[in-house]
């Protein structure tokens, strides 16, 4: 090999030999230093001699992937990244061997697990285009070659009648590629690799669209893998919270702790936050329960109550002090339309909770030297990393966050927290020991975060023909965005600050934009406005709780989709139109219009006006009906129909069978889209039948599985999903997030044309869907 | 001090007797497929066999399980090379196990200890369930449905038909 000098400059990248190695050799794709970054290495824990690299090349051709996103049970980090990466090395998708994700220590880029192929998939992609090049200069040095004389394929590098594999190029090596970043590792958004390295051609992929397994599945199955809640540390003490009896409340006696029946037990309280600690974990859990029996709160009655929520966002909202937001679709002018006919009607979507199947558990450990090490499962480790940082009053080089699987809980860790973390770490600094907290069942419904509620106010005008000349929405809710994690908040210990209109961060300012994109394009006048106010009971309680909100699946866009959608539906049976053929004939988008096409066919579409002509609104008899829904988000489009069957004597809506078409652009991975789809369909049959977060006028009153009920197997619907991307599409779209929300605009719809009534809130539980239909 | 059989080897647990099952396997015996979800026999995501029969371990003490066997999700491989006279291969799933890879069953899967087991005890009783079979095993046949938040409920009902098809063909 002939001489190189010791810096290439791969496209804005930097690619250095930092030494000869006498036996294996590595390229290692690290951060590049760049005038953020450098402000940045305070609080960037990269220990330099275990390089949190993207991408790193082994002698033996293997590759390891490292990301700051996590995994909860999308796949899409373990199998669409190692497509995504192997594609634009051209080296089989089993060559990348390991991935290491969430690890603040040992991942790059910091960031939220959302968006995984909208957006954050570019940092892959591009870090691998960089590494390609950089690799193909390599190799046209030592062939004796002009690099445009260098191709890859299938992991086989050839130049001027030469061959070589990644590996053979970088053993004996210590070679250091540094790719240009922006961005602040622990804020909201993470690091974004910059640069246009050269991308592969989309017709040229051979890896992208193959239906590669999900290899984490196996060690899942078997028992092998460490979940967070199997994680143990030595001289680990169990923690049980005991929170306080309303969202408002403060401690005034803390109960008695029975040493004689809890002898390993101990009693800690910081400010408000109360726990009892044990060695054994169900003497903790047993202690914690007679502790909290006898522990004295103060009272506090600041919620409207969950039966008027509605109303309570209708009348009793001041709307104006945080800034309105206007739709981009917004246009024309709707106030001047005179309508032939017109629909106005007020929807209502209430709070949901996240709900995973296993509460959150998180271990920390605060040493002596004051560095803090919390072992959880989130999906924003970075930010977590600055919250506890800020909490304590530490810089954040002193925290570690480490993640592990653990249950799904669909948004709500974004923030970086899912509750318990900080918890932890109060308790542990105040022990000296590690300590592991466990939320119980109840803690976990009354003390998470939930998504928020919405209430919007729909006015449709249609002309004589029956189209719709004029659409105005207002959609008024608080935001699902309090990063504040509630350990710290009962503690009364930093944290940032609450969204609302006075907080610098963009993405606290408390507003509603409107989030659900416009695709009907065909309407003339359209007014979109986004209210937004405090988090509710917020400023009531003393303690700044309330109901915090954080985001869930397909975030206040399904607040917006379903009463958009419901009231598209409902215009449809006011011009007397099929409810399918009424979007198409509204929208100007040939992509909206072929996914529709298809779900009429797929969907065995029989077109009508609604309601059905047998549709009835009393009686012991089975009414049937079917609805249709439609979304864009992401340059994903998504159509769905549901046909139910609705007993309208006792109230039981069941839905019989779901059909799905969405067109996400270029498919990653048709196997995993199709299992997440399928199963983000149901999860939003869930929604639409049973979900809304309880509540009195001071607490949540959900509790458990009871109170809080979900979809089970006996009421999942034959599902139908159909992939039908757009023939030559070139991002990478969109994943699964949306198919939960098209599911209940879609029953509700469905709902219409059974029975004649229309269903403008949610759930469809029975005694509302007795109330709707007496109406 | 309670003896208790568990995946085929006795056990010497030194927990009080009234200790719920799910404390002892993942505090004391290092058993960690059974998962904690709620503590109240609701969601099924600490269901194990006893003698063959799908119970929740979260509210089972271990005073109940004198002189029977336990069985969890470890434990399958073991469970079906004994049933079949195969020789131990740790590396040899159940087929229960085997169909929900092959079927990409799993989103986050904290709850799938529980279904396999539940799915496991079915196609003990039932070798080829219908689709109403399987909703009543996972529904209304315990204490409580076997609840999944990922929904995937579809992908289980496939799984199921998968690992009857496998258990017919004789898996190895």
């Amino acid at each position: 090999m002939r001489n190189a000098p010791d810096h290439i400059s791969i496209h804005g990248a930097r690619l250095s030999r930092r030494g000869f190695l006498g036996t294996g050799g590595a390229l290692v794709v690290a951060l590049g230093i760049t005038p953020e970054l450098a402000r940045a290495t305070g609080s960037a824990s990269l220990n330099a001699a275990q390089p949190a690299s993207w991408i790193e090349i082994h002698a033996d051709n293997t590759f390891h992937l490292r990301t700051g996103k996590g995994d909860f049970g999308q796949s899409s980090i373990y199998t669409a990244y190692r497509q995504i990466v192997a594609e634009e090395l051209s080296v089989p998708v089993a060559a990348i061997t390991t991935v290491i994700s969430g690890d603040t220590d040992r991942t790059p880029d910091g960031g939220g697990t959302f968006g995984l192929l909208r957006n954050a998939s570019g940092n892959v992609r591009k870090v691998a285009a960089y590494t390609r090049e950089a690799v193909l200069e390599l190799a046209a040095q030592r062939f004796g070659v002009p690099r445009s004389a260098v191709s890859v394929a299938d992991g086989v590098i050839s130049g001027g009648g030469q061959q070589a594999r990644y590996g053979d190029i970088v053993a004996g090596q210590d070679l250091r590629l540094a790719i240009p970043v922006s961005g602040t590792l622990t804020s909201f958004f993470g690091l974004v690799v910059t640069g246009e390295p050269p991308l592969k051609k989309v017709a040229d992929y051979t890896i992208i669209g193959q239906p590669v397994m999900n290899p984490i599945i196996r060690p899942k199955v078997s028992g092998e893998t460490v979940w967070v809640g199997d994680v143990k540390l030595p001289g680990m003490l169990h923690a049980r919270v005991i929170h306080p009896a309303t969202l408002g409340s403060r401690l005034i006696a803390p109960g008695k702790l029975d040493a004689a029946q809890f002898p390993s037990a101990r009693l800690v309280r910081v400010g408000n936050l109360l726990a009892v600690v044990a060695a054994d974990e169900w003497q903790a859990v047993q202690a914690a329960m007679a502790v909290a029996a006898d522990t004295k709160w103060s009272e506090w009655k600041g919620l409207p109550g969950s039966d008027k929520l509605a109303e309570h966002l209708r009348g009793k909202v001041d709307w104006s002090v945080v800034p309105a937001t206007r739709s981009a679709a917004s246009k024309g002018d709707v106030a001047t339309v005179k309508a032939a006919k017109s629909h106005n009607a007020s929807y209502f979507v209430p709070y949901f909770k996240h709900a995973p199947i296993g509460p959150t558990v998180s271990l920390a450990d605060v040493k002596a030297d004051g560095t803090v090490t919390v072992h959880t499962h989130t999906q924003n480790a970075q930010y977590l990393r600055m919250a506890i940082a800020k909490m304590l009053g530490k810089g954040e080089e002193a925290v570690v966050i480490r993640t592990y699987p653990g249950p799904g809980h669909f948004g709500r860790s974004n923030g970086g927290n899912a509750g318990s973390e900080d918890e932890a770490v109060l308790l542990s600094r105040a022990l000296g020991v590690p300590v592991r907290v466990q939320w119980m069942r109840a803690d976990d419904m009354q003390w998470s975060t939930q998504s928020s509620p919405m209430v919007s106010d729909i006015r449709i005008g249609l002309d004589e023909a029956g189209v719709i000349h004029s659409y105005e929405a207002t959609h008024s809710g608080p935001p699902m965005q309090d990063d504040r994690p509630i350990g710290a908040l009962l503690a009364g210990l930093p944290t940032i600050d609450p969204p609302g209109p006075g907080n610098p961060s963009p993405i606290h300012t408390a507003k509603i934009s409107i989030a659900d994109l416009w695709v009907y394009g065909a309407v003339a006048h359209v007014s979109e406005t986004g209210r937004g106010t405090d988090q509710i009971g917020m400023r009531e309680s003393p303690i700044g709780v309330g109901l915090r909100d954080h985001s869930m699946r397909t975030p206040i866009q399904f607040q917006q989709n379903f009463p958009r959608e419901m009231a598209i539906s409902e215009a449809a049976a006011l011009a007397g139109k099929d409810a399918l053929r009424f979007r198409i004939e509204h929208t100007d988008d040939p992509r909206v219009r072929a996914v529709l096409e298809r779900l009429a066919v797929e969907a065995d579409w029989d077109a009508r006006p609604s309601p059905s002509p047998k549709a009835r609104a009393s009686g012991e008899a089975v009414v049937r009906g079917r609805g249709v829904s439609l979304m864009l988000r992401d340059s994903g489009y998504w159509a769905c129909a549901a046909h139910i069957a609705v007993v309208p004597a006792t109230g039981e809506v069941k839905v019989e069978r779901m059909t799905l078409v969405v067109d996400p652009g270029l498919v990653v991975n048709p196997l995993q889209l199709r299992r997440q789809a399928q199963a983000g369909l149901l999860m939003g049959v869930s929604e639409a039948l049973h979900e809304e977060v309880s509540f009195d006028e001071g607490a949540i009153t959900s509790s458990d599985w009871y109170t809080y009920p979900i979809l089970t197997m006996a009421e999942a619907p034959e599902v139908k999903v159909v992939l039908a991307p757009l023939a030559g599409a070139q991002g990478y779209g969109q994943g699964s997030e949306s198919a939960n929300a098209l599911a209940a605009p879609a029953i509700a719809g469905a709902f219409l044309d059974a029975t004649g009534k229309p269903a403008r809130r949610l759930p469809l539980r029975p005694d509302y869907v007795k109330a709707m239909l007496a109406s | 001090m309670t003896t208790i059989t568990i995946n085929g080897e006795k056990r010497e647990v030194q927990a009080s007797s009234d200790t719920p099952l799910l404390y002892v396997l993942r505090g004391e015996l290092q058993v960690m497929t059974p998962k904690f979800g709620c503590g109240l026999a609701q969601c099924g995501a600490c269901s194990v066999l006893l003698d063959g029969e799908e119970i929740r371990a979260c509210i089972t003490p271990i005073s109940a399980l004198e002189g029977k066997e336990v069985t969890t999700v470890d434990g399958l491989p073991a469970r079906w090379a004994r049933q079949k006279g195969l020789p131990a291969n740790p590396a040899r799933l159940h087929p229960v196990q085997q169909a929900w890879v092959d079927e990409q069953v799993p989103q986050c899967g904290i709850c799938q200890f529980g279904m396999m087991i539940k799915v496991t005890e079915l196609l003990e009783h039932n070798a080829k369930p219908s689709d109403d079979d399987i909703n009543a095993a996972l529904t209304t046949s315990g204490p409580s449905p076997h609840l999944c938040r990922c929904a995937s409920y579809a992908a289980i009902r496939e799984g199921v038909h998968r690992a009857a098809k496998l258990i017919a063909g004789g898996a190895a």
